[in-house]
């Protein structure tokens, strides 16, 4: 969409919704007003940010050893003559861990097909194993290596959690992948998978926004990408300027984050003196 | 190219958005669709997706079995038992239960129902006997053969009482206690599941030490408090003093000191300086095992895990949060279509 056009449409859009704000917003839950308009900032300074790429303008993205590391991985695997494994985690694709899992899938399956090495997906959700294999089917295909590509490569094992470890531990000890890529949704099975990963020799790198998961990666992989960083992944693998702008519009949110804390400290300080008699946090708090 | 580009794009857009400020919309069609119906779509979506996911492993799995390929033996095993827990769950019902209705002589009928639930005679007498008069006694656990519950209830009827045999109802056959699925689950998933997360504990004791080896100060740093987060989380935690951890203190910092000035005698010095600090401010203000708190290990590590650590992982928290926000609206938005394949 060109910028005349943009704008037209969202000054449009906001005079609608101001016309129905003004007219009483009907049906709308008034005590989530704060999360609406937070959600409008957000979302405006992402737009924001991605069409001001669009338009050329230079973003510096720095350095991300785990997504640098995954061409040196596939390499590896290229000169050892052994496979890739891919793990999108073992959630559905109603979680966006899967959905960002699935789509660095992409951009890894893009340099297999460069480099002429073979990749393993084993999937533990049926919906993930056909989102995968169309993922897949299109980088061969963009890198021009369809005849490469073949639907096995992305299989699916199973829905439980810990068989789905034990049948991917069982990969790993007999295939002895040289590179081991661990990105999406993780539970417990994680470090099962990162250990024996590790027991193998593997190059591992892992990327997840599963908090609780992250020390285990970090502890048995040689690169982890932390919550945001795999959320990134896409954006720096692929450098389109537009998802690039997105991440430079996380950073502004973070200093607007930032900032509505520090003010949200002070604030709820001087409540608690009794200098004001508006309470910020309750006011911040989501009903 | 509509149908694998724009129409994705546009089912993602218009979904995403009435889900997300669906949220904000009191009208209870919305609501409804937003809470249950897209969730439901999304199982029964999910559900049909289950069969090529089925089709798919055996297909992999016997492409294995055929080609001899290595462990192709496990392969086997994969489809015997996909074979078995598809016959319990859809072929065999497994689950058929014996009711006794009538038993004018408890004593006869307990000769025979003795051994079908395990006891004595005489305390399957008194079972009998418990039971409320007009209702019927059902022997607990139901048989996985239609002729194994009928020969029981042919037994019981020649032993003077009257049995009845009670199928299970479909579907109802797979949570029901005892029923053939119930036992392969129970009896094998559940420890083979078991086996896999209790590997757990020892991959944690293999990554701890690799984590804790001291190479640089972030790794010294970890390995301090891993210490004192799993000593103070211990019963034996409690009982080491604040005064011995202070010790340890001392110990430490005049292993600074040693380090930094390379003299004995400062080394001495601070060592039974610090010692004797400790000891009489610990004298001299009576203090307890718990005194002074900051070093007393359950403190510590109640302090360590509350506020450094909750720090830290907010900052990762706000950060992945506002990177599935970020994501989400590129999905929402079309900017982000990698998931299709472009």
């Amino acid at each position: 969409m060109k910028d005349k056009q943009f704008w037209s449409v969202a000054g449009i859009i906001f005079v609608l919704f101001m016309i129905y704000w003004f007219a009483g917003h009907p049906y709308f839950v008034s005590e989530r007003g704060v999360m609406f308009w937070s959600i409008l900032i957000v979302g405006g300074v992402l737009i924001y940010s991605t069409r001001m790429a669009k338009r050329g303008e230079k973003i510096f993205l720095r350095t991300i050893p785990g997504l640098k590391a995954v061409e040196e991985a596939v390499g590896r695997s290229t000169e050892m003559g052994k496979p890739v494994l891919y793990v999108p985690g073992i959630m559905d694709m109603d979680q966006v861990e899967t959905v960002a899992g699935v789509v660095v899938l992409g951009h890894v399956a893009k340099m297999t097909a460069r480099y002429e090495t073979s990749l393993n997906v084993p999937v533990s959700r049926a919906i993930v194993m056909k989102a995968a294999r169309e993922s897949c089917r299109e980088s061969y295909l963009m890198e021009g290596r369809p005849d490469l590509f073949h639907d096995d490569m992305v299989h699916y094992l199973t829905d439980d959690q810990f068989a789905y470890a034990a049948g991917v531990n069982g990969i790993m000890l007999r295939e002895e992948p040289a590179a081991c890529l661990y990105m999406g949704k993780f539970y417990a099975e994680s470090l099962l998978l990162a250990e024996t990963g590790n027991s193998i020799g593997a190059i591992q790198i892992a990327g997840t926004a599963s908090p609780s998961q992250i020390p285990f990666f970090v502890t048995a992989c040689d690169y982890t990408l932390i919550g945001e960083e795999f959320f990134a992944a896409s954006a720096y693998l692929s450098q389109e300027p537009e998802l690039i702008g997105g991440v430079k519009g996380q950073d502004y949110l973070k200093i607007l984050a930032i900032s509505v804390m520090i003010l949200g400290t002070f604030l709820n300080f001087f409540h608690d003196l009794g200098w004001t008699s508006w309470d910020f946090l309750a006011y911040l708090t989501v009903q | 190219m509509f149908f694998k580009r724009q129409l994705p794009i546009a089912i993602a857009a218009t979904i995403g958005f009435l889900t997300l400020f669906g949220w904000f919309v009191d009208e209870p069609t919305i609501k409804s669709f937003v809470d249950d119906d897209a969730t439901q779509w999304f199982d029964i979506l999910a559900s049909f997706a289950m069969f090529l996911g089925a089709l798919n492993l055996l297909k992999m799995q016997a492409m294995k079995v055929m080609k001899k390929q290595k462990g192709w033996q496990y392969a086997a095993l994969a489809i015997a038992g996909f074979a078995f827990s598809f016959t319990a769950g859809f072929i065999l019902l497994g689950s058929y239960n014996v009711e006794i209705t009538e038993f004018d002589d408890p004593a006869k009928v307990a000769t025979v129902l003795a051994s079908e639930i395990n006891l004595d005679e005489k305390s399957t007498e008194n079972v009998l006997v418990a039971v409320p008069e007009g209702d019927p006694y059902i022997i607990e656990t139901p048989y996985f053969t239609k002729n194994g519950a009928d020969n029981v209830v042919e037994q019981i009827n020649a032993a003077g009482g009257t049995a009845h045999m009670r199928a299970t109802d479909w579907g109802a056959h797979i949570s029901t206690r005892g029923s053939l699925f119930n036992w392969m689950f129970r009896f094998i998933f559940t420890p083979l599941s078991a086996t896999m997360f209790a590997l757990l504990a020892f991959f944690v004791a293999s990554a701890s030490y690799r984590a804790f080896k001291i190479r640089n100060f972030e790794a010294t740093l970890l390995l301090i408090s891993g210490i004192i987060i799993m000593l103070g989380r211990v019963p034996i935690g409690g009982s080491i003093s604040a005064w011995f951890i202070l010790y340890i203190v001392v110990l430490a910092l005049s292993a600074g000191v040693n380090t930094w000035f390379k003299n004995k005698t400062y080394t001495l010095a601070s060592v039974v300086g610090g010692v004797l600090i400790v000891t009489i401010a610990g004298f001299i203000m009576g203090w307890p095992v718990d005194q002074p708190a900051i070093f007393y290990l359950p403190v510590l590590q109640d302090w360590i895990y509350n506020n450094p650590n909750v720090a830290g992982a907010r900052a990762i928290m706000i950060g992945i949060g506002l990177g599935i926000f970020a994501t989400s609206i590129r999905y929402i938005l079309g900017i982000e279509k990698s998931y299709i394949g472009e």
